[in-house]
């Protein structure tokens, strides 16, 4: 457990990530900091000093989904060891990235923090210095994984659900930490927290279970939205599409450095859209719209963390969010897979069973 | 013969006759758009021609190499443009030329299923069939199945959906 003094468990944390760097436990560490009053970005700071005076651990605010960034700032001939504070939904997006072939996970040393949720990053640059007005964002408002996992990666989890901010903050070390590091760690002198992890596995429960009936509820409410219309009732939904591919940008698991919608595949010759657009009496353009959202959803819905990021990136307000949830939810339960749970769970579409699904 | 029914549940908006009437014929002959895979089910295709058996000409053939390199977004594609059945024909369990590309379009296929399910998109109208190169009878059967089913579904209404 780390103590928290009179100035609050921002100071305690912030301070407790500078002591990593300085003690050499990672070379470098990335952590949410705020450059300009409002604005929240990464920093991959070197230097302990940088961290005391900016890093804003508890900003209740996802500026990007950390794991893209992350995973190309480490991948390419990877040194050193990167430490980086993350939430629960970057790190499930992660370790996504990683069975992908998009990050390179040996160098990393993840330092997961609890989330309850973060706020609309607009509406965070109006009010960051009181926040108590702001409401979290759809996804947040339905997250079934506030926690960091346990073991997808070595490093450190941060846990402080159900503890008031005077309490402390519970560190727990991942079991397949390099034994001089957890020493070192160790060393800086911490309490047992047993009173305060018991105290926050029960605010989980209770939050989990909360959260889980709001999910279920807001997955019915988008499906009834659908109206049973088939395909006019999605082409509805998503009429306001620009094609901007913003909700792929900001997707952090859909990973292609040149997507399929950006080459010539769907680029046609006049006479092909004059043909199409006779068959239907017209096309609508930019075109090409449920046939790129659906598509995201086949390559992609499996590995979906749900961090809601694609409404985020969205310029036309489509509430794409409960879309890719429902679709999300019913693909990985299909074919039983858990995005983010652990690296050694394989990706469902690089294997298969014999005697599994239709036909035999 | 011709009959009046209900908007988006049939045919096309006939345009220029004011109003959105909409017209079907009862003699709806359905399109099938079919991905079949080099080494078994294109070659069971031919070997029902060359064999002489009788079926419906309601299917459009294309030849991949593989089941397995059928991405879902083609199936997706031909479904959104009208198409008013998808086909695709793979080798049978353990017999892939590229020893499990039809174990990995299953998965694919019925992960699209769940997709068009969720969104409330009928994915009756996606069919994925083993069919070895010597079963030619069995790919023509398919077929007389297909479009019996299919004249039963009815139009894609997609058909009628420009906005997509």
């Amino acid at each position: 457990m780390i103590p928290v003094g009179e100035e609050g468990r921002g100071r305690a944390l912030t301070e407790f990530l500078a002591k990593l760097l300085e003690l050499g436990v990672v070379d470098a560490m990335v952590v949410p900091v705020m450059p300009v009053p409002g604005v929240i970005t990464y920093l991959m700071a070197k230097d302990a000093e940088l961290i005391r005076q900016r890093a804003e651990p508890f900003a209740p605010v996802m500026p990007v989904n950390g794991a893209s960034p992350v995973a190309r700032a480490v991948s390419k001939r990877p040194q050193g060891r990167i430490g980086a504070l993350l939430k629960p939904c970057e790190i499930r997006a992660l370790v996504e990235l990683v069975k992908l072939k998009q990050a390179e996970a040996d160098n990393l040393f993840v330092i997961g923090i609890d989330c309850v949720g973060t706020v609309d990053r607009e509406e965070y640059k109006d009010a960051y210095s009181d926040l108590d007005n702001l409401s979290f964002r759809d996804a947040c408002k339905v997250c079934l994984n506030p926690n960091p996992p346990d073991t997808a990666f070595p490093g450190i989890n941060i846990g402080h659900i159900g503890l008031s901010d005077s309490r402390g903050l519970l560190v727990s070390l991942s079991p397949g930490l390099d034994p001089g590091i957890a020493g070192i760690i160790e060393e800086l002198g911490f309490e047992r927290g047993d009173a305060l992890a018991g105290m926050r596995l029960a605010a989980l429960a209770v939050l989990k279970e909360e959260r889980n009936s709001k999910y279920q509820e807001f997955l019915e409410k988008a499906r009834a939205e659908l109206n049973g219309e088939g395909i006019e009732g999605v082409a509805k939904l998503l009429a306001a599409c620009i094609g901007c591919r913003n909700c792929r940008v900001a997707c952090p698991v859909c990973y292609c450095r040149e997507c399929i919608f950006d080459g010539d595949v769907f680029e046609y010759e006049t006479r092909q859209v004059l043909a199409r657009a006779g068959k239907k009496g017209g096309l609508k353009l930019p075109g090409e719209t449920l046939l790129y959202h659906l598509t995201r959803m086949n390559h992609m819905s499996l590995s979906c963390v749900a961090c809601g990021m694609c409404e985020e990136a969205c310029p036309v307000d489509i509430k794409l969010f409960p879309l890719f949830a429902g679709v999300a939810r019913r693909t990985q339960g299909l074919l039983q897979y858990v995005p983010g749970r652990s690296q050694e769970d394989q990706l469902p579409f690089t294997t298969f069973r014999e005697d599994e699904l239709e036909p035999r | 013969m011709v009959l009046p029914v209900s908007p988006c549940a049939w045919g096309v908006p006939r345009i220029g006759r004011g109003g959105t009437e909409m017209e079907a014929s009862v003699d709806f002959e359905p399109k099938i758009v079919a991905f079949l895979c080099n080494w078994c089910t294109y070659t069971g295709a031919d070997l029902a021609g060359v064999s002489r058996i009788q079926y419906p000409s309601n299917v459009r053939p294309i030849r991949v190499m593989c089941s397995g390199s059928v991405d879902p977004m083609y199936i997706v594609k031909a479904l959104l443009d009208g198409a008013d059945g998808v086909l695709v024909g793979g080798c049978h369990a353990g017999d892939c030329h590229y020893v499990s590309g039809n174990y990995k379009a299953r998965r694919r296929l019925a992960v699209l299923r769940e997709v068009l399910d969720e969104l409330g998109i009928s994915s009756e109208r996606v069919w994925f069939k083993f069919i070895s190169a010597s079963e030619g009878a069995l790919f023509a059967e398919t077929i007389r199945e297909m479009v019996d089913s299919l004249k039963v579904l009815g139009p894609n209404p997609a058909k009628a959906v420009w906005f997509t």
